[in-house]
């Protein structure tokens, strides 16, 4: 247990790190933003205790309302990404049940139960994202197509992440 | 009692769920508007500092066009400068005497000062955009006061800490600068639409007024935040629609909000005067 935390706050911080030094910078085409600090979330442990990462989720979200001067919208996307995520994950339960080894991981869990529990959770965060930060429904298109289009550079920024530092041989364990 | 608490063991990631998302609500309500002030934001001293350090690595990487900017200001201010010094040696009047020579009205000896601060966190691509700087208190700046840069009107300080400050930049969905058309003096409200950074909208120019591409837009100095006549634009579309009594009007801003690297912060010596002559008046202003 304690060696889980050591090893979760270390990413937290790095996640967060990450989000605020590099991907604040990284904007495509004024539309394509990159909330890559959620990644975090997606890649803990498949069995959880809820509370814990409902609170995970607020201090991750919290950590980047505080640098983007965007106070509580983050905070309100990712407290509601941490609790669907355990809907999600029951959601697409293997036929047989999850295995004690299992972790949320491309190798090991396949490409499409992947893309199926990322883009769920990744578009859900940055629709509540968006549209918190407009409020109105005026220009919802566009609210919407920013949302598709930064989950899906979020998307792949997170696969590339499961590729890089997600090795097989560690899946084979 | 017992079932009570059963039912909230029960339900416990629910209930959470539901306290923390009226926790964001309520900071959301509370912090995020236009005026509000967080006390965690990123002028505090912690994460200013981190800002900092960011800036200090990303900052080596625009140095030409910092320099560029920077030099040009200089050249602009020489020029103005020789023309006051050509005027001062063709003017006789302070040679005259103090009798005869009437000095000009004291609105005129400008009440502003300046105080020059570096951008160490910027945004032009949110709904929402603010920019941190690395000067604070410590240095003179308080809340409210305008921000400028060496060509044009940038925004307004939210809040301060004793070394940063956060500003609320033109790019902001709340934030209205009073504005006027330079050649004839129409005042109309500069408003952010979102989506291009490079561009806002003048409302309120009624239907008589003659306003052309091209045209200047400077600030009214109608509030006590920023002086007259500072560059906001200049205008790149007028149309006329069917059921407004005013013109849309599509202003070219005059700043490049992604490369600001320096900017100076307004402070109106005589704003407090003015504030409270006009609260007693009974004079509502808005911004």
């Amino acid at each position: 247990m304690n060696r889980f935390g050591i090893k979760h706050i270390a990413q937290l911080i790095i996640f967060v790190a990450l989000q605020i030094l590099l991907m604040d910078n990284l904007v495509l085409f004024s539309t394509g933003f990159c909330f890559v600090y959620i990644a975090f979330l997606l890649f803990l442990p498949i069995e959880m205790n809820r509370i814990l990462l409902l609170f995970l989720g607020f201090t991750a979200g919290f950590a980047v309302d505080v640098f983007y001067d965007t106070m509580g919208i983050h905070a309100a996307a990712t407290v509601l990404l941490a609790y669907l995520r355990p809907l999600v994950l029951n959601l697409l339960t293997p036929r047989d049940g999850y295995d004690t080894n299992d972790s949320v991981n491309l190798h090991v869990m396949g490409w499409r139960w992947f893309l199926a529990y990322a883009l769920i959770l990744i578009l859900t965060h940055h629709a509540a994202v968006f549209f918190l930060e407009t409020i109105s429904l005026q220009e919802a298109w566009y609210t919407g197509i920013k949302t598709l289009f930064s989950a899906f550079f979020t998307g792949v920024v997170m696969i590339i992440l499961q590729l890089l530092f997600f090795s097989v041989k560690r899946a084979n364990r | 009692m017992r079932n009570l608490f059963a039912f909230i063991y029960r339900f416990r990631a629910f209930l959470v769920f539901v306290l923390l998302e009226s926790l964001c609500v309520y900071l959301i309500v509370r912090y995020n508007t236009y005026q509000g002030a967080a006390f965690f934001n990123s002028a505090s001293r912690y994460i200013g500092q981190v800002l900092e350090f960011k800036s200090d690595i990303t900052d080596y990487f625009r140095l030409t066009s910092v320099n560029s900017t920077l030099a040009s200001e200089n050249a602009e201010l020489r020029k103005e400068l020789l023309q006051f010094k050509l005027a001062a040696q063709a003017d006789s009047a302070s040679r005259l005497d103090t009798a005869i020579y009437a000095p000009s009205d004291t609105a005129r000896v400008a009440p502003y000062l300046l105080h020059a601060g570096r951008v160490i966190h910027n945004s032009v691509r949110r709904t929402n955009n603010y920019m941190t700087l690395s000067i604070g208190s410590a240095d003179g700046v308080q809340p409210g006061m305008g921000v400028i840069a060496s060509n044009g009107a940038v925004g307004r300080v939210k809040t301060v800490s004793e070394h940063y400050a956060t500003v609320t930049s033109l790019l902001h969905s709340q934030m209205l600068m009073s504005a006027k058309i330079k050649k004839d003096n129409t005042f109309g409200t500069i408003k952010w639409q979102g989506g291009d950074y490079r561009t806002a909208l003048l409302d309120y120019v009624p239907l008589h007024i003659k306003p052309v591409k091209g045209d200047t837009i400077v600030t009214s100095g109608f509030n006590t935040v920023f002086p007259e006549g500072i560059m906001i634009g200049t205008i790149s579309g007028v149309a006329k629609e069917q059921d407004k009594s005013f013109y849309t009007i599509k202003v070219k801003l005059a700043v490049d909000f992604a490369q600001l690297s320096y900017v100076y912060v307004v402070e109106n010596t005589r704003k407090a005067e003015r504030d409270t002559l006009e609260l007693n008046a009974g004079i509502q202003t808005d911004e």
